[in-house]
């Protein structure tokens, strides 16, 4: 049991004198009825098996935050990385703030976030590995860094940044409500820290002595109906109608006039130029730009050739009929597996890549790489028994190749909803469903040309069908993707928020990357036409196709890449230095990041 | 569980395995908050807390004491003794007997050849009472230099000035519990929640319970003015007019406290017919206060039952600075606040024990604050410690700020330097560089050899740190408090204490003197020294265990007393021999470099809560650090568009000394005509600042400066703040 401090004073100790029967979405606070047999057990903290006598064990709890009095002093997230030993990269809590008006009448706002564990934990559906728990005890979620392996797709569901991947460690952690403490009846360490009497705890929906005003919402906070977070505010001092940030993402907040809720728009914090900035292309996510579209080829040129051989596509039938199939279905498990191991290795633990099926029941990301994997197996079962001539045989590469056919374009839609995080607007948009199928048609259709267009060429076969039909597909693949970014950009321009912001960046910080992608495409869109018009098989159509081939290329990797780069999260305001992606990624440019009391970990990829 | 595994592992919470808690106090700001440092059992310092029963600080701590415990293992702490003949050699490992025999050889040598004032000592507010008592009577009575003084001189020497100017003696006389009396505080360039954010939720505490006014005076909007309830964004260094007028609009709607003024104070008449001239109009020109908010706030401040005002470096750090501090004193003495619940002049002092070298390091005089200048007092501690009072110099010598000076001159040919780093905390960085460069032999006695100014040093010492020593620290309030050593020295250091009794050994007096070894003796001396009826520093009533017992006792606690005073002249009775506290007249004349067409921007510096003056302890703690890891300066957007300056960008500060490379951070918090960068960096903002010299202080200005803004070449500056970040 945690140990009560001497003379330990007031302000420590819970104080939840009446409670509500439910919160504000509805849901009763009491989290488990009578005889629920989750009561009365241990919550079993570093193996200690007595249970707290806390009165109100089995109600949600959560933070309260009178953001009109926080001083941006730092006390709490010191006490937090104090108690839980964090080095000084990684911070369950951080204090950020928004500013606004005119000198002297100015305002600033300072806003101290940790988790909210939330009545809809996006972590814990998110989570492949099933590290997460909400708990009956407090409601709390908590997070079990032995069972992570890393993958850091909980920090890119949660809309507050609360979990945190330590790129070190290669694992995430985050808060865990001091729990040891609530059983003992004290309030969390960060609170009871809090100098400016900002920060509260207790049963949800109470307010707190003093207090007057329990609502959701303030300028910098994402909107509660993502995840129906578990935290409080007070916040009745009058504020400027705009409200800026000082870290380097380009959002501001803005009142507006009904409600007097500060929404986020596009802060045009520099002037607007159009910049390459070719090498911010790559992140952390650079494996994820391979796996995707390497997968996606696969799975295209499995289904073109499967089936456009099933449908009578003659350039098919000899393709899958000439000495060159087996070794290409090889090439395409080649190239597969190269990709995986590159995005396990991409894990923060990659040899627990095996915990990703954990969870089917609710995260995208188990049901993706379940849905790899019965296509990866299931490819590898259709090559394998295609090796031998004998009927039974035959029938089971036919089977096998039948559940590659339904079970590769089932992962890549997995993989899709894998983005279709409510707190990344960027990504939340039916666009990505487009680029990855348009994906699958384009260099799968890439894929089978680069191979059998010299297989056919080299056994003096006519490759005239084969081009026609390879450029059909891709054209497909090009307009399908092309539509979806057409009403990508228009939505996102419209939508206000941070996807505004993304579209924002997309045309100033990446401005030129992202025209010359949209005028590759319309080249490679128009070139293909013309080809398909021209249907030559001469070696200027075939130098042209060449070019097409690198064009096409270029433009999936760069676009892939501005996918991951240009993603806003609706994450909480950061400060001038602490959690600024602008300054983190200056230090690391810069070599401060060299000396680690700078709290910015030099290399993260 | 309700979602999620229906096995559980166990819940892991780090468990730091404490086996004991030791008691302490903080040791870097003045607030004085008791700390307990949790014990693992390997006996390693693991954790830090808030001792909940102490009253100062009632279980909190701020960001710097919470991470207290990683002090002792903070990169760069100095091993063993260094010596070199000159500055531009490498250093040699060398014993601690070599390192005391030498030192004393070439003291000795070089007031042989240049007299005794030759050679100068400079010390702190940072290490313990104790300490200072010794290494006072060291200076004053062994080696025998007059050139001895400590860097508090940056810090609290104007608070120390005014109250001897106004009452007869130094000592803040309130304390933290009149937050729970007042009726109306006013906060003079003081930002609590930054400097001292402890008492900013003493304050704040106080305030949620019974709601007063709060008035604050600072040109920057810090959160403090943006939650006072009139914020006075005053024109740098301007306070002294304010004050005056203040003053005038009381006096002329007969708001005053007559009967007090009667009976407590001296000097009335004059006072009147100074302050007749600040007329809120003619104030309000000069100061950049309306005339109403003045009168508004004089009624308000004259009308409440008991006001209050505090103090920090706005007013200290001013060319003005005594007279500032003399000026708060004559509000609170016209309007009878003064030495009453709620009502007083507070002072919010600097450093962990500045008050310590106030009353006991005979800096500026003799032990418990005896004058030099004063025949009695050099004839009773000459006694006391066994020596010829004629070895007393009849005056002080020279303050921290005018002694570099003498050694950039060449009238000062040693220096030994105790837990201060001029190179990063004096005014105009190169002129301090250049200065130093002259020193013939030049001692820096400090817990880090990282410590900027060992560059030019001869002779280092490594000293121990905070709760690695046994003593006691005296509070803003007056309360004595103990450090316990938590821990062993680190590697061969050793405690301040050890050092200068060691070297004591090594001067003649010493055969005649008595050196105590342990912390505890020296205290039973000061008690000594401290006791008298006339006597306000008197801690006779106090002893270690009973300091430890109370979470530290206020002085003075006379001999028998259970609890000190919370408050000094509570009956009105000053430390003047009349008994009286003096009205002071203060004229105002502006001689601050103001910004022009050449430099137009005010340069002003201050603090930030995660560091601690020269970095040297809070820059190698990431916990801290992180969150302003590199110089940045405050500026205006509207001053910056103008200028086709950008957020995050490095700009070249220029003033009339010297240049400074900064990131900016552009926020409304300040004024278009002002830029703000913290003090806390190497290299940075002191190569700008001017640091013109108050008068009776001799504190400098290091809040009113010129400077203009240039743009730079961002890969080059980036390039440039790096290489100047040791730490």
């Amino acid at each position: 049991m945690f140990e009560i401090r001497n003379g330990e004073r007031e302000y420590a100790f819970l104080n939840d004198k009446t409670n509500q029967q439910q919160n504000r979405y509805g849901k009763d606070i009491q989290l488990v009825d009578e005889n629920n047999p989750l009561k009365g057990k241990s919550l079993n903290i570093n193996g200690d098996a007595s249970i707290g006598d806390n009165p109100n064990r089995y109600k949600q709890h959560g933070f309260h935050f009178t953001a009109d009095n926080c001083i941006g002093c730092h006390a709490c997230e010191a006490a937090c990385s104090e108690k839980n030993d964090n080095p000084a990269h990684i911070a369950f809590r951080s204090v950020g703030y928004v500013e606004g008006g005119t000198y002297p009448a100015f305002k600033r706002l300072n806003i101290s976030m940790a988790c909210n564990h939330c009545d809809n934990p996006v972590c814990l559906k998110g989570c492949p590995t099933r590290a997460y728990t909400k708990f009956a005890e407090y409601g709390a979620v908590l997070q079990d860094p032995d069972i992570c392996f890393g993958c850091g797709y909980c920090t890119w569901v949660c809309p507050y940044n609360a979990p945190q991947l330590d790129p070190v460690k290669g694992q995430v952690s985050k808060c865990n409500m001091c729990v040891d403490r609530l059983e003992v009846g004290l309030k969390p360490a960060c609170v009871s820290a809090c100098l400016g009497n900002a920060l509260n705890f207790g049963v949800i929906e109470n307010t707190p002595e003093n207090r007057e005003q329990v609502k959701t919402e303030i300028p910098g906070f994402p909107t509660t109906d993502i995840t129906n977070p578990n935290i409080r505010f007070q916040q009745t001092k009058t504020l400027p109608k705009e409200m800026t940030r000082t870290d380097s993402m380009a959002v501001k907040y803005h009142q507006d006039n009904n409600k007097g809720i500060f929404k986020p728009v596009v802060d045009r914090k520099k002037r607007l130029t159009r910049q390459w900035n070719l090498r911010k292309l790559r992140s952390r996510e650079d494996p994820l730009v391979v796996f995707t579209l390497v997968s996606q080829a696969v799975v295209g040129a499995f289904l073109l050739m499967f089936l456009g051989a099933k449908a009578g596509l003659l350039p098919m039938q000899q393709a899958v009929n000439s000495g060159a199939y087996m070794p290409m279905l090889f090439i395409m498990l080649g190239i597969e597996a190269v990709a995986l191991f590159l995005s396990t290795m991409h894990l923060g633990k990659p040899h627990r890549f095996y915990r990703a099926f954990n969870n089917l029941r609710y995260s995208p990301v188990s049901r993706e790489v379940a849905g790899i994997a019965v296509f990866i197996n299931s490819l590898g079962g259709h090559f394998l028994f295609s090796m031998f001539d004998v009927e039974i045989l035959k029938i089971a590469a036919e089977i096998f190749g039948y559940a590659a056919l339904i079970s590769g374009p089932i992962a890549l839609y997995f993989m899709h909803k894998i983005y279709r995080i409510k707190a990344r607007p960027y990504w939340d948009h039916w666009q990505v469903l487009t680029a990855f199928y348009g994906n699958m048609l384009t260099m799968g259709g890439l894929l089978v040309g680069l191979i059998f267009v010299p297989v056919f060429m080299s056994m003096d076969m006519p490759v005239i069908a084969l081009l026609n039909m390879v450029a059909t597909v891709m054209l497909t693949g090009l307009v399908i993707e092309a539509i979806g970014h057409v009403f990508h950009a228009r939505d996102l321009n419209r939508s206000g928020r941070e996807g505004s912001v993304s579209y924002y960046e997309q045309i100033t910080t990446f401005g030129k990357t992202y025209f010359t992608r949209n005028v590759l495409l319309a080249v490679n869109i128009i070139a293909l036409l013309l080809l398909g018009l021209m249907s030559s098989e001469s070696a200027l159509a075939l130098t042209i196709w060449g070019l097409i081939a690198i064009s096409v290329l270029v433009s999936a990797i760069v676009s892939r890449a501005l996918f991951y780069v240009l993603v806003v999260s609706t994450t909480m305001p950061g400060a001038f230095f602490w959690k600024n992606k602008g300054f983190e990624e200056h230090a690391r440019e810069s070599g401060l990041a060299e000396m680690p009391q700078v709290g910015v970990v030099p290399d993260v990829h | 569980m309700l979602f999620g595994r229906k096995k559980k592992n166990p819940i892991k919470i780090a468990d730091k395995e404490i086996v004991d808690w030791k008691y302490t106090t903080c040791g870097y700001c003045s607030t004085g908050c008791s700390i307990e440092v949790g014990i693992n059992k390997q006996g390693k310092a693991v954790s830090s807390r808030g001792v909940a029963s102490a009253d100062v600080n009632r279980g909190k701590l701020c960001v710097k004491g919470i991470f207290e415990h990683e002090l002792f293992d903070t990169a760069g702490r100095g091993e063993t003794p260094l010596y070199r003949d000159k500055y531009i050699e490498d250093f040699r490992e060398i014993s601690w007997d070599d390192a005391f025999d030498t030192m004393a050889e070439k003291f000795k040598a070089i007031q042989e050849k240049y007299g005794r004032d030759s050679v100068a000592v400079i010390s702190t507010g940072q290490i313990l009472t104790e300490e200072f008592y010794t290494l006072g009577k060291l200076t004053r009575g062994a080696i025998g230099t007059n050139n001895y003084d400590g860097n508090t001189t940056l810090c609290m020497a104007s608070a120390v000035s005014g109250y001897k100017r106004s009452f007869g003696a130094d000592g803040p006389p309130g304390c933290y519990e009149d937050f729970e009396h007042t009726d109306c505080l006013i906060a003079f360039g003081s930002n609590l929640p930054e400097q001292h954010p402890i008492i900013y939720w003493r304050l704040k505490e106080a305030m949620e319970k019974r709601k007063f006014p709060l008035i604050v005076v600072d040109p920057r909007v810090t959160m403090l003015a943006q939650f006072a309830d009139m914020h006075l964004p005053i024109t740098p260094g301007t306070d002294v007019v304010l004050l005056n007028s203040l003053a005038h609009v009381i006096l002329d709607e007969g708001l005053e406290d007559a009967e007090y003024i009667n009976a407590h104070t001296n000097g009335y008449e004059e006072f009147k017919a100074l302050v007749a001239d600040y007329d809120p109009i003619t104030a309000a020109k000069i100061c950049g206060i309306d005339e109403d908010t003045i009168r508004n706030v004089a009624r308000l401040y004259a009308k409440a039952g008991a006001a209050m005002s505090i103090w920090t470096m706005g007013i200290n750090q001013s060319t003005h600075g005594s007279d500032g501090v003399v000026g708060v004193n004559n509000l609170n003495l016209i309007t009878g606040n003064i030495g009453k619940p709620g009502g007083t002049s507070l002072s919010i002092t600097g450093q962990c024990n500045a008050m310590g070298t106030r009353e006991w390091s005979s800096c500026s005089g003799l032990p418990g604050y005896r004058y030099l200048e004063n025949p009695e007092d050099r004839a009773e501690i000459a006694e006391f410690w066994g020596i010829d009072k004629e070895f007393f110099p009849k005056k002080r010598g020279l303050f921290q700020t005018d002694i570099f000076p003498a050694i950039e001159t060449g009238q000062i040919k040693a220096l030994w330097l105790v837990a201060s780093n001029p190179m990063s905390s004096l005014p105009n960085t190169e002129r301090i560089r250049k200065t130093l460069e002259k020193l013939e032999f030049f001692v820096v006695q400090d817990a880090y050899s990282d410590v900027e100014s060992v560059h030019y040093a001869n002779m280092y010492l490594p000293a121990s740190i905070w709760a690695e020593k046994n003593g006691c620290f005296t509070n803003t309030e007056r309360r004595v408090n103990r450090i316990t050593n938590v821990q062993p020295p680190y590697a061969n250091s050793k405690p301040d204490l050890w050092i200068f009794n060691q070297l004591a050994k090594r001067f003649n007096h010493y055969q005649q003197m008595n050196f105590p070894e342990t912390s505890e003796e020296v205290f039973e001396e000061m008690k000594q020294l401290s006791k008298g009826k006339e006597r306000n520093l008197d801690i006779s009533g106090m002893s270690y265990e009973k300091i430890e017992k109370n979470g530290g006792l206020q002085w003075p606690c006379r001999e028998g007393e259970e609890q000190g005073a919370q408050r000094l002249y509570v009956d009105g009775k000053f430390p003047y021999a009349d008994g009286k506290a003096k009205l002071i007249p203060l004229l105002f004349a502006d001689n601050n470099e103001r910004p022009d067409n050449e430099f137009p921007f005010w340069l002003n510096t201050g603090r930030v809560v995660e560091h601690f003056h020269t970095r040297t302890r809070t820059g190698k703690m990431g916990n801290c650090n992180k969150y302003s890891p590199t110089p940045y300066m405050e500026m205006n957007p509207d001053a910056a568009d103008d200028q086709g300056i950008e957020h995050m960008s490095y700009v070249r500060v220029v003033s009339r000394r010297s240049d400074a490379v900064v990131m900016v951070q552009l926020t409304q918090r300040i004024p278009y005509n002002m830029v703000f960068i913290p003090f806390h960096f190497h290299d940075c903002a002191n190569r700008l600042t001017l640091g013109l010299l108050d008068p009776y202080s001799r504190q400098p200005a290091f809040k009113q400066n010129a400077v203009r803004i240039e743009k730079i070449d961002q890969k080059e500056a980036a390039q440039r703040n790096v290489e100047a970040r040791a730490f």
